[in-house]
This record gives C-alpha cells, structure tokens and sequence, in this order.
C-alpha cells in the first residue's frame, strides 16, 4: 500500500465563527440587537468581543474563515442568507454539509495588513420570509 | 413560568484541551433572560428561575432545566442525527465504488498507485473504539466542513459534542435540584440529555457543577482514538417565588386555591 497521502491544506485550522441567536427574541423584536452572540475558534491568536455583536476575528492572509450560526432554543430554525464584506479580503460562499442542507459560509483572506475589516450577516430566522441584518458590525482585523 | 428551560453549555474544545481547563472557554445560554437571567453568552450565566406558591405555601408550577453540550465551530448539531457515522459509512460506499471502477476498467483513471492514493484519501482515517475509551463509535476524523480528512495528527478536524457525564454541587447537595440522565428520541442530543426538576419553594442562589467530557484525538498503538478528558465547569440558579394569585374576573386577586365558602 502507498503511504497514506496527506490533505496539506487542512494543515492550518479554518478559524470557524458561530453566531448564537435567540430566535424568539430576534423574531419579537424585528432585530438580532440584544439577541445575538458571536464567537470565534482564534482566542488564542487574539480575537476579541467574544459573546458580543461585535466579535473581532483576527485573521492572517491564507486563513480559511467558516461561519455558522445555531439558534437559542434547539427546536428554533436560523440561517445565514448572506454576508456583506469588503469582496477584495475574502468572498465567502454558501456550501452545505455533505448530504445534508444544512449550510455554512466559507472563505479564504486574500490579504495580510487588512487592519479592520467590519462585515453584516443577514439571518434567517423562523418562518419570515425578511432576512434580518446585524446592525453592530462584527469585524476581521489584520 | 414556562415548563422546560433549555440551557446550552458551548464549549470551545480545542482551547480547552490546550489550556486544561473549562473556564474562560465555556459559554453558557438560558432562553430566559428576559425573565432575568444574567450573563447571557459568558461563563458566569445566573438562570432565574420563577417560581409560584400555593395558599399553603406548597410548590405551584414546577420548572424542568435541560442542558445541552454543544461543541464551538464544530459540525453543527442540526445536521441529521448520527451524521459522523453516516459519513463514514457514505465513504467507504465512495471508495468501494472506486475501487470497483480500478479493477473492471484498469488504467481509466490514471497509474494504480495514483488511483490508490485517491482511493486512500476517499476512506480517511477512521477512530478506533474500544469499550473502555467510549469514545463517538465507527466514526472518522472529519473536518468542519463534514468531509473526511486524512488525519496525521497535525491537521484541523471536528470535535464531538462535549458529554456532560454529571451534574451536582450546592444546588443538588441542598435538594433544590434533583438532576438525571435521560435517553430519549431527541434529534438534537442523540438520545441522552441531563435534566433536572427544582424545587422552587426555597427562594435563593445556588451554584452547581458540571462535570464535562471533552475529547482528544490520541494515537494510540497505531490507531487514532477519541481520548476522554474530564473537566467541570460552574453555574448558578437563581430562585424567587410569589403567591399564585387569582385571575378570574370577578373573583378578586386573592390567593390561591380559593377556599370553599
């Protein structure tokens, strides 16, 4: 048998956002201010504002950036519609897990010395048919 | 009062196994922070609880606390249940496949060492399960986009969801909780859950621990294994109590049960 061949660009961990929302609140209130909580998987390489609306990913050219979001309650349905973000960093694209529909965002940063690159995320949440647009902007920063 | 509170443990795995510990990553939510929960999203989450009394002073409303483990950037828990397995299971149908086509057509794809390769990269790695580690079983190292991953020990790949293998502390010591674990059909959990039942008649802050398994991909004698790593990890409930009172028109605001005339 030939060694086994290794997957190079796995070698460097994507660096994953979560964005936890409150379904209900978010629905009640007609915005995700006050009900969202965002975190990333690079504390140790120094991202801020965990647990706030305005979570600060520190990224490096090359890195793979992969957002997901989960919901409050468990039986609670959100989603990512889209990300609006300067193009010309990174240009993440919807996929979805193998087999399944359940979807993430992913993409690479292009470019180092990016200094602060501020983003919306426009969710889906239950049954409305408007998605609902961060109005406190998460960033990546260089 | 609502019946069932849910309240999410999310744990940033792969800091935790580094640094040893839970605290500072661990990110604790209750669905009830308009009811005054605090700490909403940090590891110093205070769930209220409101509870409700009977004329006699007896528990009127019961309230049900369930705690669900869930894993920071890792594959979801909205994807199917048993979806690790059923990865590894689509994989290796994959390579089966591939395999067949390399010998009814040789040569179609390339030299056979090129196709084996290929074939190697289909199947990935998978961990070994042995009744002692109890670790997620038939699974393979996949990476947070659900794929497969040839795992050398160096690249990235999703953590199972943390276990909570026990809940206990003040809270359940001073019998205001009485917790448990339950199977059940539930999608989100794959079938076991810590629940919980308080006695709301005994106004105060409590804390409790949770004792929490995360999970270390180790080689071991040549096979990758999901490694236990036990940590706890605190929380806090807060409970108040008022008097259930009437609300039916005509009939006062008096207490409750009224009594016969």
């Amino acid at each position: 048998m030939p060694p086994r061949a290794k997957t190079r660009e796995n070698g460097r961990a994507p660096i994953s956002i979560t964005a936890v929302l409150d379904a209900v609140g978010a629905l009640a209130a007609g915005t995700v201010r006050g009900q969202l909580y965002m975190y990333d998987t690079n504390k140790a390489g120094g991202s801020t504002g965990f647990g706030t609306e305005e979570l600060r990913t520190r990224v490096r050219a090359g890195d793979r950036v992969l957002w997901n979001c989960l919901a409050l309650e468990c039986e609670a349905f959100v989603g990512i519609a889209g990300i609006d973000i300067d193009r010309s960093v990174i240009e993440p694209e919807r996929q979805v897990y193998p087999g399944t529909d359940v979807a993430y965002w992913i993409g690479t940063v292009k470019k180092d010395d990016i200094d602060v690159v501020p983003y919306k995320i426009h969710f889906l949440v239950g049954t409305r048919a408007e998605p609902i647009t961060t109005t406190l902007s998460p960033t990546l920063v260089g | 009062m609502p019946q069932q509170l849910a309240i999410i443990v999310l744990v940033d795995i792969a800091n935790a196994l580094e640094m040893k510990t839970l605290e500072g990553n661990t990110y604790l939510f209750d669905n009830m922070k308009l009811h005054g929960s605090e700490g909403e999203g940090t590891g110093e989450l205070v769930t209220a609880i409101h509870g409700s009394y009977w004329r006699d002073g007896s528990q009127a409303t019961e309230q049900v606390l369930n705690w669900l483990p869930y894993s920071l950037g890792s594959i979801p828990p909205t994807v199917p249940r048993g979806y690790e397995a059923e990865r590894a299971r689509q994989t290796d149908r994959q390579a089966l496949t591939e395999l067949e086509s390399m010998v009814a057509k040789p040569g179609s794809q390339g030299t056979p060492e090129a196709t084996l390769t290929q074939i190697q990269q289909t199947i990935g790695t998978r961990v070994k399960t042995t009744k002692r580690t109890r670790g997620p079983a038939g699974q393979k190292v996949l990476d947070v986009t659900g794929n497969v991953i040839s795992y050398d020990g160096a690249a990235a790949h999703s953590y199972p969801p943390p276990v909570i293998t026990d809940v206990y502390g003040e809270a359940v010591d001073k019998k205001i909780m009485y917790p448990a674990e339950y199977g059940s059909p539930d999608m989100v959990t794959d079938g076991w859950y810590w629940s919980a039942t308080v006695d709301s008649t005994r106004p105060g802050t409590y804390t409790y621990t949770m004792a929490i398994q995360l999970h270390r991909l180790l080689l071991q004698g040549g096979d990758w294994m999901w490694e236990p790593v036990d940590l706890t990890c605190d929380s806090k409930l807060r409970i108040t109590s008022e008097p259930k009172r009437n609300a039916f028109t005509k009939s006062g605001l008096g207490l409750l049960p009224i009594p016969p005339a």
